[in-house]
Protein backbone atom coordinates (compact mmCIF):
# COMPACT_ATOMS: atom_id res chain seq x y z
CA UNK A 1 0.00 0.00 0.00
CA UNK A 2 0.94 3.77 -0.78
CA UNK A 3 0.24 5.01 2.55
CA UNK A 4 3.42 1.62 4.18
CA UNK A 5 6.05 3.13 1.98
CA UNK A 6 5.63 6.55 3.85
CA UNK A 7 4.14 6.54 7.48
CA UNK A 8 6.69 6.60 9.30
CA UNK A 9 9.05 7.59 7.49
CA UNK A 10 8.26 10.46 6.32
CA UNK A 11 6.53 13.83 7.42
CA UNK A 12 5.71 15.59 4.04
CA UNK A 13 5.04 13.91 0.74
CA UNK A 14 4.22 15.64 -2.26
CA UNK A 15 2.72 14.14 -5.13
CA UNK A 16 3.74 15.33 -8.33
CA UNK A 17 2.32 14.53 -11.77
CA UNK A 18 4.08 15.03 -15.58
CA UNK A 19 1.02 16.02 -16.65
CA UNK A 20 -2.61 16.92 -15.49
CA UNK A 21 -4.57 13.62 -15.53
CA UNK A 22 -2.06 11.30 -14.94
CA UNK A 23 -3.74 10.34 -11.25
CA UNK A 24 -2.94 12.71 -8.71
CA UNK A 25 -5.96 12.40 -7.25
CA UNK A 26 -6.46 9.14 -7.24
CA UNK A 27 -3.45 8.91 -5.81
CA UNK A 28 -4.31 11.26 -3.29
CA UNK A 29 -7.71 9.61 -2.29
CA UNK A 30 -6.07 5.77 -2.17
CA UNK A 31 -3.75 7.35 0.68
CA UNK A 32 -6.89 9.24 2.90
CA UNK A 33 -8.64 5.54 2.62
CA UNK A 34 -5.89 4.08 4.11
CA UNK A 35 -5.13 6.75 6.72
CA UNK A 36 -8.91 6.68 7.58
CA UNK A 37 -8.33 2.79 9.17
CA UNK A 38 -5.87 4.08 11.67
CA UNK A 39 -5.09 6.52 14.46
CA UNK A 40 -3.59 8.99 12.43
CA UNK A 41 -4.07 12.71 11.99
CA UNK A 42 -4.01 13.28 8.05
CA UNK A 43 -2.93 16.94 6.83
CA UNK A 44 -3.79 18.01 3.62
CA UNK A 45 -2.43 20.84 1.26
CA UNK A 46 -2.95 21.54 -2.95
CA UNK A 47 -0.43 23.21 -4.80
CA UNK A 48 -3.30 24.46 -6.91
CA UNK A 49 -6.90 23.37 -6.41
CA UNK A 50 -8.55 20.41 -6.12
CA UNK A 51 -11.47 18.22 -5.23
CA UNK A 52 -13.86 20.09 -7.38
CA UNK A 53 -16.04 17.94 -9.72
CA UNK A 54 -15.56 19.14 -13.15
CA UNK A 55 -12.04 19.34 -14.95
CA UNK A 56 -11.39 23.00 -15.53
CA UNK A 57 -9.63 22.34 -18.83
CA UNK A 58 -11.32 18.85 -20.17
CA UNK A 59 -14.45 19.83 -18.70
CA UNK A 60 -14.77 16.00 -17.47
CA UNK A 61 -16.02 14.64 -14.14
CA UNK A 62 -12.85 14.39 -11.40
CA UNK A 63 -12.78 12.23 -8.59
CA UNK A 64 -14.07 14.14 -5.24
CA UNK A 65 -12.20 14.55 -2.00
CA UNK A 66 -14.08 13.19 0.82
CA UNK A 67 -12.05 13.71 4.11
CA UNK A 68 -12.17 11.95 7.72
CA UNK A 69 -13.21 14.02 10.56
CA UNK A 70 -10.00 14.95 12.24
CA UNK A 71 -8.14 15.94 9.41
CA UNK A 72 -6.27 19.01 8.98
CA UNK A 73 -6.73 21.03 5.70
CA UNK A 74 -5.32 23.41 3.60
CA UNK A 75 -8.32 25.45 1.55
CA UNK A 76 -8.78 28.82 0.71
CA UNK A 77 -11.23 31.36 1.49
CA UNK A 78 -13.32 30.74 -1.73
CA UNK A 79 -12.93 27.37 -1.74
CA UNK A 80 -14.03 26.96 1.83
CA UNK A 81 -18.07 27.28 1.22
CA UNK A 82 -18.20 25.24 -1.18
CA UNK A 83 -16.57 22.09 0.96
CA UNK A 84 -19.73 19.40 2.66
CA UNK A 85 -17.99 18.61 5.06
CA UNK A 86 -17.89 20.35 8.38
CA UNK A 87 -14.48 22.85 8.66
CA UNK A 88 -13.52 24.34 12.08
CA UNK A 89 -11.25 27.56 11.08
CA UNK A 90 -7.82 26.88 13.08
CA UNK A 91 -5.79 29.66 11.45
CA UNK A 92 -6.26 32.32 8.45
CA UNK A 93 -2.92 33.08 6.82
CA UNK A 94 -1.74 36.40 4.65
CA UNK A 95 -1.21 33.38 1.40
CA UNK A 96 -2.93 35.14 -1.47
CA UNK A 97 -4.22 33.34 -4.28
CA UNK A 98 -6.84 34.21 -6.59
CA UNK A 99 -9.26 32.33 -5.06
CA UNK A 100 -8.66 34.15 -2.21
CA UNK A 101 -6.17 33.63 1.43
CA UNK A 102 -5.41 30.28 2.12
CA UNK A 103 -6.76 29.14 5.86
CA UNK A 104 -6.24 26.03 7.67
CA UNK A 105 -9.33 24.40 8.90
CA UNK A 106 -9.92 21.11 11.07
CA UNK A 107 -12.19 18.84 9.47
CA UNK A 108 -15.36 18.33 12.63
CA UNK A 109 -17.68 16.34 10.51
CA UNK A 110 -16.07 14.20 7.10
CA UNK A 111 -17.19 15.04 3.76
CA UNK A 112 -16.35 16.56 0.40
CA UNK A 113 -13.60 19.31 0.32
CA UNK A 114 -11.69 21.32 -1.86
CA UNK A 115 -8.01 21.86 -0.93
CA UNK A 116 -5.94 24.72 -1.84
CA UNK A 117 -2.88 26.66 -0.59
CA UNK A 118 -0.11 29.22 -1.42
CA UNK A 119 1.08 29.94 -4.95
CA UNK A 120 4.72 29.79 -4.12
CA UNK A 121 6.03 26.62 -3.03
CA UNK A 122 8.18 28.71 -0.21
CA UNK A 123 4.18 29.42 0.74
CA UNK A 124 3.14 25.97 0.60
CA UNK A 125 6.71 24.77 3.08
CA UNK A 126 5.62 27.75 5.60
CA UNK A 127 1.63 26.35 5.58
CA UNK A 128 2.76 22.73 5.58
CA UNK A 129 5.03 23.87 8.81
CA UNK A 130 2.20 25.13 10.33
CA UNK A 131 -0.06 21.89 9.86
CA UNK A 132 2.60 19.80 11.20
CA UNK A 133 2.79 22.29 14.35
CA UNK A 134 -1.11 21.44 14.84
CA UNK A 135 -0.63 17.82 15.39
CA UNK A 136 -0.46 16.52 11.34
CA UNK A 137 1.15 12.97 11.69
CA UNK A 138 1.59 13.08 7.36
CA UNK A 139 0.61 16.49 5.41
CA UNK A 140 0.41 15.44 1.88
CA UNK A 141 1.23 18.07 -0.62
CA UNK A 142 -1.11 17.15 -3.77
CA UNK A 143 0.24 18.73 -7.01
CA UNK A 144 -1.36 21.21 -9.95
CA UNK A 145 -1.07 20.42 -13.66
CA UNK A 146 2.63 19.48 -14.13
CA UNK A 147 4.07 21.73 -11.74
CA UNK A 148 6.94 19.83 -9.90
CA UNK A 149 8.60 22.72 -7.71
CA UNK A 150 6.95 20.89 -4.81
CA UNK A 151 9.07 17.82 -5.33
CA UNK A 152 12.26 20.10 -3.85
CA UNK A 153 13.59 18.52 -0.91
CA UNK A 154 13.24 21.80 0.51
CA UNK A 155 9.57 21.57 0.38
CA UNK A 156 8.69 17.34 0.53
CA UNK A 157 10.90 14.71 2.01
CA UNK A 158 9.50 12.43 -0.12
CA UNK A 159 7.52 12.74 -3.29
CA UNK A 160 4.84 9.81 -5.29
CA UNK A 161 5.16 10.42 -8.90
CA UNK A 162 2.07 10.04 -11.36
CA UNK A 163 2.34 9.30 -14.97
CA UNK A 164 0.33 7.71 -17.68
CA UNK A 165 -1.38 7.31 -20.92
CA UNK A 166 -1.90 11.56 -21.45
CA UNK A 167 1.38 12.16 -21.95
CA UNK A 168 1.43 10.16 -25.33
CA UNK A 169 -0.42 8.00 -27.86
CA UNK A 170 3.10 5.74 -27.98
CA UNK A 171 3.43 3.54 -24.30
CA UNK A 172 7.38 3.97 -25.35
CA UNK A 173 7.32 7.18 -25.27
CA UNK A 174 5.44 8.02 -21.98
CA UNK A 175 7.56 5.41 -20.32
CA UNK A 176 10.41 7.41 -21.74
CA UNK A 177 9.41 11.07 -20.57
CA UNK A 178 8.18 8.85 -17.14
CA UNK A 179 12.20 7.53 -16.71
CA UNK A 180 13.48 10.49 -17.90
CA UNK A 181 12.15 12.96 -14.99
CA UNK A 182 12.95 9.60 -12.75
CA UNK A 183 16.59 10.07 -14.05
CA UNK A 184 16.39 13.79 -13.15
CA UNK A 185 15.41 13.05 -9.31
CA UNK A 186 17.60 10.53 -8.60
CA UNK A 187 20.68 12.14 -10.04
CA UNK A 188 23.43 11.39 -8.35
CA UNK A 189 24.68 13.09 -5.09
CA UNK A 190 27.62 15.18 -3.91
CA UNK A 191 28.60 12.34 -1.00
CA UNK A 192 31.87 14.06 0.51
CA UNK A 193 31.04 15.93 3.75
CA UNK A 194 33.39 18.89 3.36
CA UNK A 195 32.48 19.54 -0.36
CA UNK A 196 28.99 19.37 0.91
CA UNK A 197 29.27 21.67 3.46
CA UNK A 198 31.04 24.66 1.16
CA UNK A 199 28.40 24.10 -1.83
CA UNK A 200 26.06 24.05 0.96
CA UNK A 201 27.42 27.76 1.92
CA UNK A 202 28.10 28.76 -1.68
CA UNK A 203 24.21 27.74 -2.76
CA UNK A 204 23.06 29.71 0.15
CA UNK A 205 24.25 33.02 -1.88
CA UNK A 206 22.49 32.23 -4.84
CA UNK A 207 25.70 32.84 -6.93
CA UNK A 208 26.88 30.71 -9.50
CA UNK A 209 30.35 30.11 -9.15
CA UNK A 210 33.26 27.29 -9.65
CA UNK A 211 34.93 25.71 -6.84
CA UNK A 212 38.49 24.18 -8.03
CA UNK A 213 40.05 21.39 -6.89
CA UNK A 214 41.67 23.39 -3.62
CA UNK A 215 37.83 23.35 -2.56
CA UNK A 216 38.15 27.28 -3.25
CA UNK A 217 35.02 29.07 -4.62
CA UNK A 218 35.37 31.98 -7.48
CA UNK A 219 31.70 33.32 -8.11
CA UNK A 220 30.74 34.16 -11.78
CA UNK A 221 29.37 37.51 -12.10
CA UNK A 222 26.22 37.30 -13.35
CA UNK A 223 22.82 37.51 -12.33
CA UNK A 224 21.15 34.59 -13.59
CA UNK A 225 22.47 31.60 -15.31
CA UNK A 226 19.67 31.61 -18.22
CA UNK A 227 20.89 32.98 -21.37
CA UNK A 228 24.74 33.12 -19.73
CA UNK A 229 25.95 29.62 -20.75
CA UNK A 230 28.49 30.70 -23.28
CA UNK A 231 29.79 33.37 -19.97
CA UNK A 232 30.02 29.91 -17.66
CA UNK A 233 31.99 28.20 -19.98
CA UNK A 234 34.96 30.45 -20.11
CA UNK A 235 35.19 30.29 -16.74
CA UNK A 236 35.58 26.28 -16.64
CA UNK A 237 39.61 26.09 -16.00
CA UNK A 238 42.17 22.84 -16.32
CA UNK A 239 41.79 22.61 -11.94
CA UNK A 240 38.15 23.43 -11.89
CA UNK A 241 36.04 20.45 -10.13
CA UNK A 242 32.47 21.24 -10.18
CA UNK A 243 29.83 24.61 -11.55
CA UNK A 244 28.09 25.21 -8.93
CA UNK A 245 24.49 26.76 -10.89
CA UNK A 246 22.47 27.44 -7.21
CA UNK A 247 19.54 28.18 -9.72
CA UNK A 248 18.05 26.75 -12.77
CA UNK A 249 19.93 24.75 -15.42
CA UNK A 250 18.37 25.24 -18.72
CA UNK A 251 18.80 23.75 -22.07
CA UNK A 252 20.10 27.06 -23.52
CA UNK A 253 22.78 27.70 -20.53
CA UNK A 254 23.82 23.88 -21.26
CA UNK A 255 24.01 24.37 -25.08
CA UNK A 256 26.01 27.69 -24.30
CA UNK A 257 28.64 25.89 -21.93
CA UNK A 258 29.03 23.49 -24.66
CA UNK A 259 29.40 25.89 -27.01
CA UNK A 260 31.76 28.31 -25.72
CA UNK A 261 34.43 25.14 -26.05
CA UNK A 262 35.59 25.27 -22.07
CA UNK A 263 36.91 22.33 -20.85
CA UNK A 264 33.17 21.21 -19.52
CA UNK A 265 33.80 17.09 -19.92
CA UNK A 266 36.32 17.09 -16.35
CA UNK A 267 33.57 19.04 -14.92
CA UNK A 268 30.61 18.09 -12.35
CA UNK A 269 27.71 20.85 -12.96
CA UNK A 270 26.16 20.65 -9.53
CA UNK A 271 22.53 22.13 -8.62
CA UNK A 272 20.29 21.90 -5.79
CA UNK A 273 18.02 18.74 -6.64
CA UNK A 274 16.43 17.30 -9.84
CA UNK A 275 13.62 20.16 -10.14
CA UNK A 276 15.95 22.94 -10.95
CA UNK A 277 16.60 21.23 -14.34
CA UNK A 278 15.22 22.10 -17.45
CA UNK A 279 16.00 19.72 -20.11
CA UNK A 280 13.65 17.65 -21.73
CA UNK A 281 14.39 13.98 -22.67
CA UNK A 282 15.75 14.45 -25.89
CA UNK A 283 17.85 17.12 -25.21
CA UNK A 284 19.17 15.88 -21.93
CA UNK A 285 20.15 12.34 -23.74
CA UNK A 286 22.64 14.21 -26.13
CA UNK A 287 23.93 16.18 -23.41
CA UNK A 288 24.60 12.84 -21.70
CA UNK A 289 26.41 11.65 -25.29
CA UNK A 290 28.31 15.06 -25.14
CA UNK A 291 29.73 13.79 -21.91
CA UNK A 292 27.48 16.50 -19.92
CA UNK A 293 27.67 15.63 -16.07
CA UNK A 294 25.69 16.47 -13.38
CA UNK A 295 25.39 16.29 -9.76
CA UNK A 296 22.91 16.89 -7.06
CA UNK A 297 22.97 18.51 -3.12
CA UNK A 298 19.65 16.65 -2.49
CA UNK A 299 18.25 13.89 -4.48
CA UNK A 300 14.70 13.06 -4.06
CA UNK A 301 13.37 10.17 -2.32
CA UNK A 302 10.51 8.76 -5.59
CA UNK A 303 8.48 6.31 -3.00
CA UNK A 304 6.23 5.12 -5.53
CA UNK A 305 5.00 5.91 -9.51
CA UNK A 306 1.24 5.45 -10.04
CA UNK A 307 0.31 5.08 -13.41
CA UNK A 308 -2.82 5.44 -14.98
CA UNK A 309 -3.45 3.68 -18.70
CA UNK A 310 -6.51 5.96 -19.65
CA UNK A 311 -5.95 9.48 -21.77
CA UNK A 312 -9.06 12.15 -21.28
CA UNK A 313 -8.72 12.31 -25.01
CA UNK A 314 -10.53 8.62 -25.34
CA UNK A 315 -7.36 6.21 -25.99
CA UNK A 316 -5.98 3.78 -23.51
CA UNK A 317 -3.24 1.47 -23.69
CA UNK A 318 -3.73 -2.47 -22.15
CA UNK A 319 -3.12 -1.71 -18.51
CA UNK A 320 -1.41 -4.70 -17.61
CA UNK A 321 0.92 -4.21 -20.54
CA UNK A 322 2.10 -0.46 -19.94
CA UNK A 323 2.11 -1.84 -15.67
CA UNK A 324 4.39 -4.45 -17.06
CA UNK A 325 6.33 -2.32 -19.27
CA UNK A 326 6.83 0.54 -16.88
CA UNK A 327 8.18 -2.21 -13.95
CA UNK A 328 10.78 -3.59 -16.32
CA UNK A 329 12.38 0.03 -17.28
CA UNK A 330 11.92 1.22 -13.82
CA UNK A 331 12.81 -1.61 -11.23
CA UNK A 332 13.79 -0.10 -8.24
CA UNK A 333 11.04 2.14 -7.35
CA UNK A 334 7.53 0.73 -6.44
CA UNK A 335 4.86 0.93 -10.15
CA UNK A 336 1.49 0.30 -9.18
CA UNK A 337 -1.67 0.71 -11.09
CA UNK A 338 -4.22 1.94 -8.06
CA UNK A 339 -7.52 1.15 -10.33
CA UNK A 340 -6.14 -2.22 -10.80
CA UNK A 341 -6.43 -3.18 -7.48
CA UNK A 342 -3.70 -4.28 -4.76
CA UNK A 343 -1.05 -5.93 -7.35
CA UNK A 344 2.75 -5.43 -6.17
CA UNK A 345 3.76 -7.78 -8.34
CA UNK B 1 -43.35 26.60 -12.14
CA UNK B 2 -40.01 27.79 -12.03
CA UNK B 3 -37.99 24.23 -10.62
CA UNK B 4 -34.07 25.43 -10.10
CA UNK B 5 -33.83 22.19 -9.96
CA UNK B 6 -34.56 21.55 -13.79
CA UNK B 7 -33.87 25.23 -15.33
CA UNK B 8 -34.35 25.08 -18.96
CA UNK B 9 -33.63 27.94 -21.32
CA UNK B 10 -36.88 30.37 -21.35
CA UNK B 11 -38.02 31.19 -25.08
CA UNK B 12 -41.73 32.47 -25.05
CA UNK B 13 -42.56 30.89 -22.05
CA UNK B 14 -41.35 29.51 -18.78
CA UNK B 15 -39.56 26.00 -19.77
CA UNK B 16 -40.37 25.98 -23.16
CA UNK B 17 -36.87 25.36 -23.26
CA UNK B 18 -35.91 27.56 -26.70
CA UNK B 19 -32.77 27.93 -28.28
CA UNK B 20 -31.38 29.44 -30.95
CA UNK B 21 -27.89 28.37 -33.04
CA UNK B 22 -25.86 28.83 -35.75
CA UNK B 23 -23.18 27.08 -37.29
CA UNK B 24 -21.63 26.79 -40.46
CA UNK B 25 -21.07 23.78 -42.35
CA UNK B 26 -18.44 22.69 -44.77
CA UNK B 27 -20.43 21.58 -47.47
CA UNK B 28 -22.39 23.14 -50.39
CA UNK B 29 -25.73 25.11 -49.95
CA UNK B 30 -28.70 23.32 -50.71
CA UNK B 31 -31.20 20.23 -49.20
CA UNK B 32 -28.94 18.01 -48.51
CA UNK B 33 -27.15 20.46 -46.49
CA UNK B 34 -30.23 21.83 -44.81
CA UNK B 35 -31.11 18.40 -43.59
CA UNK B 36 -27.53 17.59 -42.35
CA UNK B 37 -27.49 20.51 -40.09
CA UNK B 38 -31.02 19.27 -39.01
CA UNK B 39 -29.74 16.57 -38.00
CA UNK B 40 -26.85 18.21 -36.15
CA UNK B 41 -29.27 20.03 -33.91
CA UNK B 42 -31.13 16.91 -32.90
CA UNK B 43 -27.66 15.37 -32.48
CA UNK B 44 -26.64 18.17 -29.38
CA UNK B 45 -29.97 17.82 -27.72
CA UNK B 46 -32.58 19.74 -29.85
CA UNK B 47 -35.89 18.26 -29.82
CA UNK B 48 -37.93 19.75 -33.16
CA UNK B 49 -35.88 22.07 -34.81
CA UNK B 50 -36.58 24.08 -37.53
CA UNK B 51 -34.06 25.98 -39.98
CA UNK B 52 -35.48 29.76 -40.18
CA UNK B 53 -32.08 30.88 -42.53
CA UNK B 54 -29.52 29.24 -44.27
CA UNK B 55 -26.91 31.10 -46.77
CA UNK B 56 -24.59 29.97 -49.18
CA UNK B 57 -21.32 31.39 -48.24
CA UNK B 58 -20.14 30.17 -51.31
CA UNK B 59 -16.59 27.71 -52.09
CA UNK B 60 -19.06 25.06 -50.65
CA UNK B 61 -19.32 26.08 -47.49
CA UNK B 62 -23.08 27.22 -45.70
CA UNK B 63 -24.22 29.36 -42.71
CA UNK B 64 -27.52 28.32 -40.77
CA UNK B 65 -29.65 29.04 -38.10
CA UNK B 66 -31.83 26.92 -36.54
CA UNK B 67 -34.46 27.27 -33.64
CA UNK B 68 -35.20 24.15 -31.55
CA UNK B 69 -36.24 23.08 -28.08
CA UNK B 70 -33.48 22.11 -25.59
CA UNK B 71 -34.05 18.34 -24.42
CA UNK B 72 -31.72 18.87 -21.03
CA UNK B 73 -31.95 20.76 -17.82
CA UNK B 74 -29.25 21.72 -15.37
CA UNK B 75 -30.17 21.45 -11.49
CA UNK B 76 -29.02 25.26 -10.65
CA UNK B 77 -28.89 24.65 -6.97
CA UNK B 78 -26.20 22.13 -7.30
CA UNK B 79 -23.81 24.36 -8.82
CA UNK B 80 -21.55 26.25 -6.75
CA UNK B 81 -18.51 28.31 -8.25
CA UNK B 82 -16.12 30.66 -6.04
CA UNK B 83 -17.37 34.61 -6.82
CA UNK B 84 -13.82 36.07 -7.36
CA UNK B 85 -14.24 40.41 -7.13
CA UNK B 86 -11.26 42.33 -7.50
CA UNK B 87 -12.18 46.16 -7.17
CA UNK B 88 -10.87 47.96 -9.82
CA UNK B 89 -9.57 51.43 -10.30
CA UNK B 90 -9.04 53.49 -13.64
CA UNK B 91 -5.87 54.99 -15.17
CA UNK B 92 -5.49 58.24 -12.89
CA UNK B 93 -6.58 56.08 -9.60
CA UNK B 94 -3.68 53.98 -10.50
CA UNK B 95 -1.75 56.70 -11.24
CA UNK B 96 -2.44 58.48 -7.64
CA UNK B 97 -1.89 55.03 -6.02
CA UNK B 98 1.79 54.24 -7.37
CA UNK B 99 2.65 57.95 -6.36
CA UNK B 100 1.82 57.45 -2.90
CA UNK B 101 1.95 53.97 -1.79
CA UNK B 102 4.68 52.91 -4.21
CA UNK B 103 6.51 55.76 -4.30
CA UNK B 104 8.75 54.50 -7.30
CA UNK B 105 8.27 52.89 -10.73
CA UNK B 106 6.39 49.38 -11.62
CA UNK B 107 8.46 47.32 -13.85
CA UNK B 108 5.83 44.77 -15.54
CA UNK B 109 6.91 43.00 -18.98
CA UNK B 110 4.73 41.01 -20.89
CA UNK B 111 5.09 38.23 -23.82
CA UNK B 112 3.44 35.35 -25.55
CA UNK B 113 5.70 32.60 -24.41
CA UNK B 114 6.44 29.57 -26.18
CA UNK B 115 4.78 28.76 -29.46
CA UNK B 116 2.21 30.71 -28.82
CA UNK B 117 2.01 34.02 -31.37
CA UNK B 118 -1.73 35.26 -30.41
CA UNK B 119 -0.54 38.94 -29.63
CA UNK B 120 -3.59 40.69 -29.75
CA UNK B 121 -4.49 40.13 -26.28
CA UNK B 122 -1.08 41.17 -24.90
CA UNK B 123 -1.02 44.16 -27.37
CA UNK B 124 -4.47 45.23 -26.25
CA UNK B 125 -2.93 45.49 -22.10
CA UNK B 126 0.21 46.48 -22.74
CA UNK B 127 0.41 48.91 -25.95
CA UNK B 128 0.07 52.47 -25.83
CA UNK B 129 -3.45 52.74 -27.91
CA UNK B 130 -4.60 50.04 -25.83
CA UNK B 131 -8.18 48.31 -27.11
CA UNK B 132 -11.59 49.89 -27.18
CA UNK B 133 -11.05 53.15 -25.52
CA UNK B 134 -8.75 51.68 -22.47
CA UNK B 135 -4.98 53.24 -22.46
CA UNK B 136 -2.80 50.51 -22.21
CA UNK B 137 -0.06 50.22 -19.63
CA UNK B 138 2.37 52.19 -21.73
CA UNK B 139 0.39 54.95 -21.17
CA UNK B 140 0.63 54.78 -17.18
CA UNK B 141 2.76 57.18 -15.63
CA UNK B 142 4.82 55.61 -13.07
CA UNK B 143 4.57 52.01 -14.93
CA UNK B 144 7.57 50.88 -17.32
CA UNK B 145 6.27 48.05 -19.62
CA UNK B 146 8.11 45.95 -21.35
CA UNK B 147 5.97 44.56 -24.22
CA UNK B 148 8.42 41.16 -25.44
CA UNK B 149 6.10 40.02 -28.21
CA UNK B 150 5.17 36.84 -29.23
CA UNK B 151 6.89 32.94 -28.97
CA UNK B 152 9.27 34.27 -26.37
CA UNK B 153 11.05 31.32 -24.50
CA UNK B 154 10.22 31.16 -20.51
CA UNK B 155 14.57 31.23 -20.31
CA UNK B 156 14.69 34.38 -22.10
CA UNK B 157 11.29 36.36 -20.53
CA UNK B 158 12.76 34.71 -16.89
CA UNK B 159 16.60 36.34 -17.92
CA UNK B 160 14.67 39.26 -18.20
CA UNK B 161 12.32 39.76 -15.63
CA UNK B 162 16.07 39.43 -13.73
CA UNK B 163 17.92 41.92 -16.10
CA UNK B 164 15.19 44.23 -15.81
CA UNK B 165 13.98 43.68 -11.89
CA UNK B 166 10.69 43.10 -13.02
CA UNK B 167 7.40 43.49 -10.36
CA UNK B 168 5.20 41.92 -12.83
CA UNK B 169 5.02 39.35 -16.04
CA UNK B 170 2.21 39.08 -17.39
CA UNK B 171 1.84 35.88 -19.79
CA UNK B 172 -0.81 35.65 -22.82
CA UNK B 173 -1.57 32.22 -23.46
CA UNK B 174 -4.02 30.28 -25.70
CA UNK B 175 -5.00 27.55 -23.77
CA UNK B 176 -6.50 24.67 -25.49
CA UNK B 177 -6.97 21.06 -24.23
CA UNK B 178 -3.68 20.38 -25.50
CA UNK B 179 -0.85 19.66 -23.10
CA UNK B 180 1.82 21.88 -24.58
CA UNK B 181 -0.19 25.17 -23.62
CA UNK B 182 -0.35 23.93 -20.16
CA UNK B 183 2.92 23.32 -19.96
CA UNK B 184 3.85 26.64 -21.18
CA UNK B 185 2.62 28.34 -18.83
CA UNK B 186 3.45 25.74 -15.62
CA UNK B 187 7.03 25.81 -16.92
CA UNK B 188 7.48 29.28 -16.27
CA UNK B 189 6.29 29.12 -12.35
CA UNK B 190 8.84 25.71 -12.08
CA UNK B 191 11.16 28.42 -13.52
CA UNK B 192 10.65 31.33 -11.48
CA UNK B 193 10.76 29.10 -8.27
CA UNK B 194 14.11 27.61 -9.29
CA UNK B 195 15.32 31.36 -9.58
CA UNK B 196 14.23 32.08 -6.88
CA UNK B 197 12.44 35.02 -8.04
CA UNK B 198 8.62 33.65 -7.49
CA UNK B 199 8.27 35.49 -4.01
CA UNK B 200 9.14 39.12 -5.65
CA UNK B 201 6.76 38.85 -8.72
CA UNK B 202 3.47 39.07 -9.21
CA UNK B 203 2.57 36.64 -12.05
CA UNK B 204 -0.68 37.37 -13.91
CA UNK B 205 -1.69 35.21 -16.99
CA UNK B 206 -4.29 36.01 -19.57
CA UNK B 207 -6.16 34.82 -22.53
CA UNK B 208 -9.51 33.78 -23.86
CA UNK B 209 -9.81 30.71 -21.66
CA UNK B 210 -8.25 32.04 -18.65
CA UNK B 211 -9.71 32.65 -15.19
CA UNK B 212 -8.74 32.95 -12.16
CA UNK B 213 -10.14 29.06 -11.16
CA UNK B 214 -7.45 28.21 -14.05
CA UNK B 215 -4.63 30.38 -12.03
CA UNK B 216 -5.03 29.14 -8.85
CA UNK B 217 -3.86 25.98 -10.73
CA UNK B 218 -1.32 27.12 -12.84
CA UNK B 219 0.42 28.76 -9.81
CA UNK B 220 -0.47 32.29 -10.99
CA UNK B 221 -1.55 34.98 -8.56
CA UNK B 222 -4.20 36.16 -11.39
CA UNK B 223 -5.80 34.95 -14.68
CA UNK B 224 -7.67 37.31 -16.43
CA UNK B 225 -10.24 36.23 -19.01
CA UNK B 226 -12.18 38.13 -22.35
CA UNK B 227 -13.07 42.00 -21.49
CA UNK B 228 -10.38 42.66 -19.17
CA UNK B 229 -8.70 45.90 -19.92
CA UNK B 230 -5.40 47.83 -18.71
CA UNK B 231 -6.93 49.48 -15.49
CA UNK B 232 -8.28 45.40 -14.72
CA UNK B 233 -4.78 44.30 -14.57
CA UNK B 234 -2.98 47.80 -13.25
CA UNK B 235 -5.09 48.03 -10.35
CA UNK B 236 -4.53 43.94 -9.24
CA UNK B 237 -0.65 44.52 -10.07
CA UNK B 238 -0.56 47.74 -7.94
CA UNK B 239 -3.03 46.48 -4.81
CA UNK B 240 -1.15 43.13 -4.80
CA UNK B 241 2.58 44.83 -4.64
CA UNK B 242 1.12 46.92 -1.62
CA UNK B 243 -0.45 43.81 -0.22
CA UNK B 244 2.36 41.47 -0.64
CA UNK B 245 5.06 44.41 0.94
CA UNK B 246 6.51 44.55 -2.24
CA UNK B 247 7.40 47.72 -2.69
Amino acid sequence: MLLDLIYGKYKTVSIVGLAKNTGKTVALNHIIQEAAGRDMVLGLISTGRDGEAIDLITEKEKPQIYVEAGSIIATTSLLLPLAEATIEIIKATEHRTPLGEVVIGRVIDGGYVQIGGPQTAAGIREVVNTILGLGADLVLIDGAMDRRASAAPSISQATILSTGAVLSRDMDRVIEETLHMVNLFSLPAIEDYREREIIKRAFMKGQVAIMDKGLNIAPIPIKTPLNSGTIIGNHIKDDTKYLLIPSSLATSTVEGIINSGGEYRNIYIVVADGTKIFIPCQEWLKFMQQAVKVKVLNPINIVAITINPYSPEGYYFDPKEFLDKTRYYIEDIPVVDLMLGVNWG
Amino acid sequence: MLDLTRVKPYGDTLNDGMVQISFTLPVPYGDRATEAARRLAIKMGLEEPSLVYSKDLGQGYTYFILYGKCSHTIDYTKIKVPQVKLEKMDKGEVEDYIRDNIKRDVVVIGACTGTDAHTVGIDAIMNMKGYGGHFGLERYEGIRAYNLGSQVPNEELVAKAIELKADAILVSQVVTQKNVHISNLTQLVDLLEAEGIRDRIILICGGPRISHELAKELGYDAGFGPGTFAEDVASFIVREMVNRKLI
